[in-house]
């Protein structure tokens, strides 16, 4: 008797330390290993690439570092906008303030980044390797995805990294090098946008030299404006150029750089943009420019455009939470 | 009571009478040799269990304060576990033959220890791994106790339960904890056998055969148990103290001939085992990794086999004396028999130039050498703990390299749980999978996918669409060329080269997209047992790099 309740002395403690102790210890099971959390995860943007409903995006100085002038676009058109596109200069640090103000709004930032002061040559070189290491870094360690769309409106000859500087060639060899770097760095928050201008005088018909690749590239972004000496329609101002890339490209189009001029044409042309891009289901929607450069592309400037506008973009087609998007 | 009850009685003196021989008027009791009795007491044994409850209690601790997903070879095994089980309760056809390959029987614990995962996950699969090596100490104990006495098996279990091997074997649901706990069950029958009828050593028998079924390196120490069998023998001296020995071998061996044929096994010993594939860790190397992982507790061994065999009383009483013991050349060949054992994992491992393993083989050896230790132990503290400081030294510095052995090799895979639940949504049924190591996500994924789906980095054939037949580094590129795998999984280190073909073919190649790169702690298995090797980025970080099919 004594043994057998020495025994269950040395037994009963001893089982109810290892249980107690497995209760408590944090072991890894198959459900913890599928518990962890979700933001402890690096965002897959792969249901961002070609979403059910259309983005509304727009552009406007100082957004979205400030959401100010976001907010007071939404009040002109009445609809939030999903995507709010901004430019950067080569070596401006990566403004993650900015695309975690536009992610806390439900919108996705397009970075248009361009490399003045230094030659696409050097950035395909590595010259710049340290600036791009940091800059992709910080953008992965913000974990919000992030549309960058380099070099933009590279076949037109007014800019830097345009046709007259820069060939093809270099062109693509300087966009694989970014998207590598950043692929090294683990950056996979980012949707890479090619964005071309729409064909027309001062640039190249043939785009595809400049296309860095399928495998290189998830959205094509297309700058075109309607003005009031380009043809008023939708596939007069940008069928040419979509039929021109859906030679080599299959990728989701999104409008990232729009607008139409002010003018007796504006309201005609707000209704062609939407209906082009409602009508076309490899648009997967646009940004409008509202900016006063060169000429005055802010839609409040024009009452029967903003109506118009108002109008269309109350269609339940654009605009969504890109946070919900799973 | 009165006041004579209280102390010894005072006689007055009587004068003796003239002519006649006076009886003493008082008695002086026969002085005893010494002040304590060498006989066992309720509180002997309650103070005795005591201290071994707290060793089992610190030596669980230990175990259970370590944390990290599965290591590959638990993921293996209880992934193989499950399919036997579902083959064995379903017919469901296995999903490889795992013992062609496996250094264990397919059945004996992957299936138990699956049916355990099955109810508690990997917690309690490795729960019954210190179930089983709390056993293991327990079992030293009894059967140190019964070679020496209570406070070398005391010392031998206090200095067994902090090593490394144990520490981290009681956490590990792998072959490894029931092989030894049946090995140290098979010691015990053997040594407590000792006075019994020769026969009764044939209980071992089907313990020590079960051990080597369970992991077919067990097998290195049955030439110890037939030495013990031999020397606890303790009436018999000459021929009939062979006989223990020689029955225990024919048993063992007769039951070890029956299982090989009954099952298809010896596949799985000639590739994990016997004729294992040669590495090419240098001996000097593996010597080291020996003596930083066992080092400490051999020397306390050698150290008691040597007082021991000087010297083989192990009583301070001096009683103990005129009790018999086991003679000098007995003494010595037992000390020498369990120090040598401890030596045989790292000879074997230095013909094989590998050290994967090591330090778990190592602990199987020292499960011997552990009875030398605890007299190596006492002799230091001295006669009546004389010096107890040296003991604790001794002790507390076996406990800080366990401790921080342990750690280090807990923390030395990766992290898999971000991993995991990454790619959980991009995984079904039907695809096809590249990773580092295919283990872990079989099994956690297992719930999604079978082990067939996932393809190592350790080699590959593959056919293409125009039905040419590539192998090795080339069946990469040309799968991945094609587009065969859907999720590729990368760690950076289990095999840095195909890594890097892989890593290559991948780079612009249309079928695929970087997914994500997740950062885990720990990583560099490499480095788990080359601790001079630095973690891929430092400090035992490292990142998976995620593919998926665009």
């Amino acid at each position: 008797m004594r043994v057998s309740r020495a025994t269950a002395a040395l037994l009963v403690p001893l089982a109810a330390l290892v249980l107690a102790v497995t209760a408590c210890a944090p072991g890894s099971t198959a459900h913890r290993a599928g518990a962890a959390a979700p933001e402890g995860l690096p965002y897959d943007v792969r249901p961002l690439l070609q979403p059910a409903k259309k983005y509304l995006g727009v552009s406007r100085p100082k957004a979205p570092t400030s959401m100010d002038p976001v907010h007071d676009w939404t009040r002109t058109v009445g609809k939030q906008p999903n995507l709010i596109a901004y430019y950067a200069a080569w070596n401006d640090g990566f403004d993650a303030t900015g695309v975690r103000n536009a992610w806390n709004s439900g919108a996705l930032t397009v970075v248009s980044w361009e490399p003045r002061d230094i030659s696409l040559t050097q950035v395909a070189d590595g010259a710049s390797d340290d600036y791009l290491q940091e800059y992709a870094k910080a953008v992965r360690t913000l974990n919000i995805p992030v549309a960058i769309s380099f070099a933009d409106e590279m076949n037109g000859d007014w800019e830097e990294w345009g046709t007259t500087e820069t060939t093809p060639r270099e062109y693509v060899r300087a966009w694989r090098h970014l998207h590598d770097v950043f692929e090294d760095v683990g950056a996979t928050n980012v949707i890479w946008t090619w964005s071309p201008n729409i064909v027309e005088p001062g640039t190249h018909k043939d785009l595809r030299p400049y296309y860095p690749g399928d495998n290189y590239v998830d959205w094509v972004g297309l700058v075109g404006y309607f003005t009031d000496w380009d043809p008023h329609s939708f596939d007069g101002l940008f069928g040419s150029t979509l039929a021109e890339i859906d030679r080599f490209s299959q990728k989701p189009r999104l409008l990232l750089e729009t607008g139409a001029m002010p003018g007796p044409h504006r309201k005609e042309h707000v209704r062609a943009l939407f209906d082009g891009v409602s009508a076309s289901r490899d648009i997967i929607g646009f940004a409008w420019f509202d900016h006063k450069a060169r000429a005055d592309w802010r839609l409040a400037t024009d009452p029967e455009g903003v109506a118009e506008f108002r109008r269309l973009a109350a269609d339940d087609l654009y605009g969504f939470d890109v946070r919900k998007v799973r | 009571m009165t006041s004579t009850e209280r102390g010894p009685r005072v006689v007055s003196p009587v004068p003796a009478q003239p002519g006649e021989q006076q009886p003493s008027g008082y008695h002086l009791p026969k002085v005893p040799e010494a002040a304590w009795s060498m006989a066992g007491s309720a509180r002997r044994t309650w103070v005795g269990r005591a201290v071994l409850l707290c060793v089992l209690a610190f030596q669980a601790a230990l175990s259970l304060r370590l944390e990290n997903t599965a290591f590959q070879d638990e993921a293996l095994y209880l992934t193989a576990g499950h399919a036997e089980l579902r083959h064995l309760l379903h017919g469901t056809p296995l999903p490889m033959d795992y013992a062609a390959y496996f250094s264990g029987s397919p059945q004996l614990y992957p299936v138990p220890a699956a049916i355990v995962d099955g109810w508690f996950g990997l917690p309690g699969a490795r729960t019954l791994s210190l179930l089983l090596m709390l056993g293991t100490t327990g079992l030293l104990h009894s059967f140190t106790r019964r070679l020496f006495n209570e406070r070398a098996a005391l010392a031998a279990a206090a200095l067994f339960a902090v090593l490394q091997s144990t520490v981290v074997m009681g956490y590990f649901a792998t072959y490894d904890a029931p092989a030894l706990f049946l090995l140290a069950l098979a010691t015990w029958i053997v040594v407590r056998t000792d006075r019994a009828p020769t026969h009764a050593v044939l209980l071992a028998a089907p313990v020590a055969a079960l051990a080597v079924g369970v992991k077919y390196a067990a097998g290195l120490y049955l030439p110890t148990l037939l030495g013990l069998a031999l020397l606890t023998a303790q009436p018999h001296r000459g021929r009939k103290a062979l006989a223990r020995p020689l029955l225990l071998l024919l048993g063992t061996g007769a039951l070890l001939a029956a299982g090989a044929y009954g099952g298809d096994v010896l596949a799985g010993v000639g590739h994990t085992t016997t004729a294992r594939a040669h590495g090419t860790d240098g001996a000097v190397y593996l010597l080291r990794r020996s003596v930083e992982w066992g080092g400490l507790l051999f020397l306390t061994a050698v150290g008691g086999a040597i007082a021991y065999a000087r010297q083989g009383r192990m009583h301070e009483s001096p009683l103990a004396r005129r009790l018999g013991g086991p003679s000098r050349r007995r003494r010595a060949m037992l000390g020498l028999l369990l120090c040598a054992t401890a030596l045989l994992a790292p000879a074997y491992q230095m013909h094989l130039g590998t050290v994967v393993s090591l330090f778990k083989h190592i602990g199987f050896g020292l499960l011997f050498a552990a009875p030398m230790a605890g007299v190596g132990l006492t002799r230091l503290m001295g006669a009546h703990v004389r010096h107890p400081h040296l003991g604790i030294a001794l002790w507390t510095a076996t406990l800080c390299l366990g401790i921080s052995q342990a750690d280090w090799r807990f923390g030395n895979w990766p992290d898999s749980s971000l991993m995991i639940r990454t790619i959980s949504a991009d995984v079904n049924g039907t695809g096809h999978y590249l990773s580092s190591t295919p283990e872990v996500p079989a099994y956690y994924l297992r719930d999604r996918t079978t082990q067939r789906q996932w393809q190592s980095v350790f080699g590959m054939e593959y056919t293409d669409r125009n039905h040419t037949r590539h192998t090795g580094d080339d069946a990469y590129r040309a799968a991945l060329r094609d587009g065969e795998f859907d999720l590729i999984v990368l760690d950076g280190f289990t095999n840095p080269r195909v890594d890097a073909v892989v890593t290559d073919a991948v780079r612009g190649n249309p079928h695929y997209r970087l997914l994500a790169h997740v950062p885990f702690h720990g990583g560099d298995d490499t480095a788990a047992y080359r601790p001079s090797r630095t973690a891929p980025s430092g400090e035992g970080r490292g990142h998976y790099r995620i593919w998926v099919k665009r």
